[in-house]
């Protein structure tokens, strides 16, 4: 078992060297910590450009109003004010968003509000200034007069058939729908004995990395070059994305991601500010920066709000026969990702379950909500969710343990690797062993046996269970799944460039965005078990330079680091480690099969040691070019690439949307508070499997993390609006994230199944607390209710909720009368 | 505008600002030391603590004119002239006690402070010391393991 804080160090002497990282497996202290402690990250908002200037945005105030009239003059007045854009004028110049799900796209919607706004915080006018309190004075004096427009709340008001549209140009406001079925759901549904019904809802709240959206843009017009800098997670998508916009080649731009202060998908939205920062740098020939205030961040990019209508098909044993699923998702309005959250469900749709008939409907749908972003699994928290509800709620109709209906209907190792109806394949795993360990160490049996005698002493303590796959590594075609033309993009791969600098340090560009999860630590133990180096020795680029080689949707997200971007990193150090070798021996006069890269050199068995050192092999490999092999290149440097062999092609009968399927039990004790109805974590347990792990003290971080985001997502966060669509949550002091003091001591264990499809058994790890949690802490929270005979079908579970829930039953009414 | 005198980790820092001036800004922008991060801007991530005469504040909640000739720690204080790292710095390292670091400076100068204050503490009145730190990313234990750690390391130097 892997404790926490006790993770193992190699290094005990020399404590700032960063030797001895030539040991994959081991939890090797992070080397972005040395930059950290010290204060310097070097976050976007550190970078500060020559002749800097600040932008500042005005928001909308309104969540669905006309612009009638936009006065600038007093902001352009002020001094110091070099530039203020509104939105009419930068949609003149600018080419609107579509929607990459839908058949039809909505053409209406730019990078700042056009027309009208759709939603409370939609950038609306945009001001440049010698600085950043200038610009913010410039955005108060700017006037603008608003028509308000009826105001859509709810995916029902949106679906009414007189309701006014979010987009005027499209029939409807249901931007997306589709409906799936794998199997003969008929049969099985007549030959269950008991069918479960039940709506079960997700709601608005998000990851809200402590770093904000940052751009900092230069449009240089001597070169018609634009250099930008940003926290984005996908830039290579924003370079295409950008240059679409703006109408600049994308060969004239370079994007820059310098490390990122917490991505959790929330920065792959930021492309759009990027488009508008760039813009204004392109309008006014001066450096400009863009730093988002909370508020601002707290507008809008979230998860959407929805609710999944669920029908299980059971034999009275609780084998599960068949599963209908209709999602109802209010997308907000920004349609560029609309539909996103609900194919993705497809990668964990049947959970850790045979689920041998299946049928999905969805329906995305616009409203006044602000706009979504891929946030911490996307669609999957709540797919995991809604699944582990219906399972305790079968339980509970069948009469069976809630631990016993799981076992009964776990994929069985032996059927490793596992297709699911739809095309997912679980390519490894041993979920009833993962689930028997949590159950152990949980003391589930003497929960179950406690929590009565506790009851009778007017306690209200429960434990609850979750059981959720975690897939990693997009199969990025999915997004298309419901559009009948041939998707931008499909299958996973990357690309990474690895050298030998003319200095003999090994150099990496992974070209994904550091965003906190160890990539820099675990690309140099990686490389130093390939090149048998020292860390100090090699150079891992914590930048996204779109200079590099990358794809059109590289980026740090789905999970997909320890797949194919290290699959990447590998395929070129090794092609580069090959290419040393042959120069090598050519230079030497010695046979190439004698050589290797041994202990930071070039060894050689026949001499029986080092015949090279690095710096002598850039020597050569850079300048003595009658040295080599006959046809080799000069130069030290590899350009190369990986594709996950296991991508299938989109066949809407057969498909996989994610490639590596980590798995988790989470047991989670809670007690009820009598008094304040407030739930409290006694207990949680979590036994993750993500395959083999490279780094221990990382992903014991990321699977304690994820779940804490999870915990936040369960009890306290949540995203509130007033019947105008108004956000009532707008600071830290109003939307509840949790502290040190709500988030429990969780005890972790790792069980390690390797996945055969990755290129060293790892699988993801990222995302999987957030994922598993929801469904843990509801079904505890339940538990330690049942006397009150409720059932927790939305979230978060707070004490005010709770109250609602039970208020009316005669257990509570029982209390208080004793009271 | 205001000239002020503020020194910052041992050394004067003197600009012309106007009055409105956050603390942090003048950190950061005027003394150009980018260690001490805004996570929120009304007080409650704690990313922007620093010590004011010794005791944590949020930086973003006070002008750079209210500390006027007082003396104020950053995160880079931490660090030895000969590039020795701190136990606070340490123990954050040997804990895994960061992922994106964007808040870690507030959390180390929090563990600076309460180490000195106080002789022992357990997790959780750590736990309840850090509430006004906010980390999206680890979840806070292994935070907590690298307070417990540095308080120790702090003791054993002490004794």
């Amino acid at each position: 078992m892997m404790k926490s804080g006790n993770a193992q160090v190699l290094e005990p002497a020399d404590k700032t060297s960063t030797s001895s990282t030539r040991n994959v497996g081991k939890a090797v202290r992070r080397l972005e910590d040395l930059r950290i402690i010290r204060g310097k990250g070097g976050y976007t908002d550190d970078i500060e450009l020559g002749n800097q200037h600040y932008a500042a945005i005005l928001s909308s105030p309104y969540a669905h109003a006309r612009i009638k009239r936009i006065d600038v003059s007093k902001a352009r007045n002020l001094p110091g004010v070099v530039l203020v854009l509104t939105g009419q004028e930068a949609a003149k110049i600018t080419r609107p968003m579509t929607s990459r799900a839908a058949t039809v796209s909505p053409k209406s919607h730019y990078i700042m509000a056009n027309e009208k706004v759709r939603y409370m915080g939609e950038p609306v006018a945009a001001v440049v200034a010698t600085s950043r309190y200038i610009a913010q004075d410039a955005v108060d004096l700017i006037e603008v007069d608003y028509e308000p427009l009826p105001v859509i709340a709810s995916i029902e008001d949106a679906m009414k058939k007189d309701a006014p549209r979010i987009y005027e140009e499209l029939d409807s406001n249901e931007i997306v729908t589709d409906h799936f079925e794998f199997g003969n759901l008929k049969r099985a549904f007549q030959e269950a004995d008991r069918i479960v019904k039940d709506r079960i809802r997700i709601h608005r709240y998000a990851s809200t990395p402590l770093e904000t959206f940052v751009v900092n843009a230069f449009y240089d017009q001597t070169r018609d070059e634009l250099l930008a800098y940003a926290t984005d997670q996908q830039p290579g998508r924003t370079v295409g994305s950008v240059s679409a916009c703006l109408g600049i080649p994308s060969s004239n731009i370079r994007l820059i991601v310098p490390p990122v202060g917490g991505g959790f998908g929330y920065k792959l939205a930021v492309w759009q500010y990027v488009a508008i920062i760039s813009l204004l740098s392109m309008k006014c020939g001066k450096p400009v920066k863009w730093v988002q205030t909370r508020m601002e961040s707290l507008y809008a990019f979230h998860r959407p709000r929805g609710y999944m209508d669920a029908e299980f098909a059971l034999r009275k044993d609780g084998k599960i026969l068949g599963v209908k699923l209709t999602d109802w998702q209010s997308d907000g309005n920004w349609p560029y990702v609309s539909a996103l959250y609900s194919l993705i469900k497809f990668a964990n749709m049947s959970g850790v379950y045979e689920v041998p008939n299946l049928q999905f409907e969805y329906h995305c749908v616009a409203t006044n909500d602000p706009p979504v972003v891929q946030d911490r699994g996307v669609g999957k928290p709540f797919m995991a969710f809604a699944f582990e509800r219906m399972m305790d709620l079968s339980a509970k109709e069948l009469g069976i343990d809630r631990a016993r209906i799981r076992e009964v209907n776990f994929v069985p190792p032996e059927k490793m690797p596992y297709t699911t109806a739809s095309g997912e394949v679980y390519e490894s795993g041993n979920y009833p062993l993962v689930f028997k360990k949590a159950l152990e160490m949980s003391r589930y049996n003497y929960w179950i046996n406690e929590i009565p005698k506790l009851r009778k002493e007017g306690r209200y303590v429960g434990i609850g269970i979750g059981c959720a796959i975690e897939p990693g590594t997009s199969n990025l075609g999915y997004y298309f799944l419901s559009k009948a033309s041939e998707p931008d993009y499909n299958g996973a791969g990357q690309m990474s460039t690895v050298e030998i600098g003319q200095d003999g340090i090994i150099k990496v560009n992974m070209n994904g965005p550091e965003i906190g999860t160890g990539h820099v630590t675990t690309i140099t133990q990686v490389v130093g078990d390939i090149f048998d180096v020292d860390a100090e020795k090699i150079l891992v680029d914590s930048w996204f330079d779109s200079a590099h080689g990358h794809l059109t949707y590289a980026g740090t997200y789905s999970n997909a680091f320890n797949d194919v971007y290290l699959g990447a990193v590998m395929t070129a150090a090794k092609r580069l480690r090959d290419k040393a070798l042959r120069i090598s021996a050519s230079y030497l006069h010695l046979p190439l099969e004698s050589l290797s890269f041994r202990n930071g050199g070039i060894f050689s068995e026949e001499a029986e040691k080092e015949v090279l050192t690095l710096k002598q092999l850039a020597k050569i490999s850079y300048g003595q070019l009658l040295s080599f092999p006959k046809g080799e290149e000069p130069g030290l440097k590899v350009v190369a690439g990986y594709i996950n062999p296991t991508a299938k092609p989109f066949v809407r009968s057969d498909f996989n949307v994610q490639l590596t399927h980590a798995n988790s039990t989470h047991i989670v004790v809670v007690e009820v508070s009598k008094d304040t109805w407030a739930p409290r974590i006694i207990d949680y347990v979590i036994v993750h499997d993500a395959g083999r792990v490279l780094n221990p003290g990382i992903v014991e971080g990321l699977a304690i993390g994820s779940t804490a985001s999870g915990i936040g997502g369960a009890l306290y966060e949540e995203f509130l609006f007033d019947q105008e669509e108004n956000n009532l949550t707008l600071t830290f002091g109003d939307y509840m994230k949790p502290t040190a003091m709500e988030i429990p001591e969780i005890r972790l264990e790792m069980h390690e199944s390797p996945a055969p499809n990755t290129v060293l058994g790892t699988k993801a790890v990222g995302e999987g607390g957030a994922i598993t949690s929801l469904g843990a802490v509801a079904s505890a929270v339940e538990n330690a209710l049942e006397p009150f005979n409720v059932r927790i079908r939305s979230l978060p579970i707070t004490p005010e909720n709770i109250w609602r829930m039970i208020k009316d039953t005669d257990e509570y009414r029982k209390l208080k009368g004793a009271n | 505008m205001t000239v002020v005198n503020i020194k910052i980790n041992g050394k004067k820092y003197s600009d012309d600002i106007e009055d409105r001036t956050l603390l942090v800004h003048f950190i950061r922008d005027h003394a150009r030391l980018r260690g001490t991060h805004i996570g929120c801007d009304t007080g409650h991530c704690g990313a922007c603590t620093v010590l004011l005469n010794d005791r944590p504040v949020k930086s973003c909640q006070i002008l750079a004119v209210q500390v006027d000739g007082e003396s104020i720690e950053t995160v880079e204080s931490l660090e030895g002239s000969d590039g020795k790292l701190s136990i606070e710095q340490e123990a954050f390292r040997e804990h895994f006690a960061m992922q994106c670091g964007y808040c870690t400076s507030g959390f180390l100068m929090m563990t600076h402070h309460l180490i000195r204050e106080y002789p022992e503490l357990s997790r959780e009145e750590i736990r309840e010391k850090l509430h006004g730190n906010y980390c999206m990313c680890t979840g806070y234990q292994q935070i907590v393991d690298a307070v417990q750690d540095a308080q120790k390391r702090h003791n054993d130097k002490k004794s």
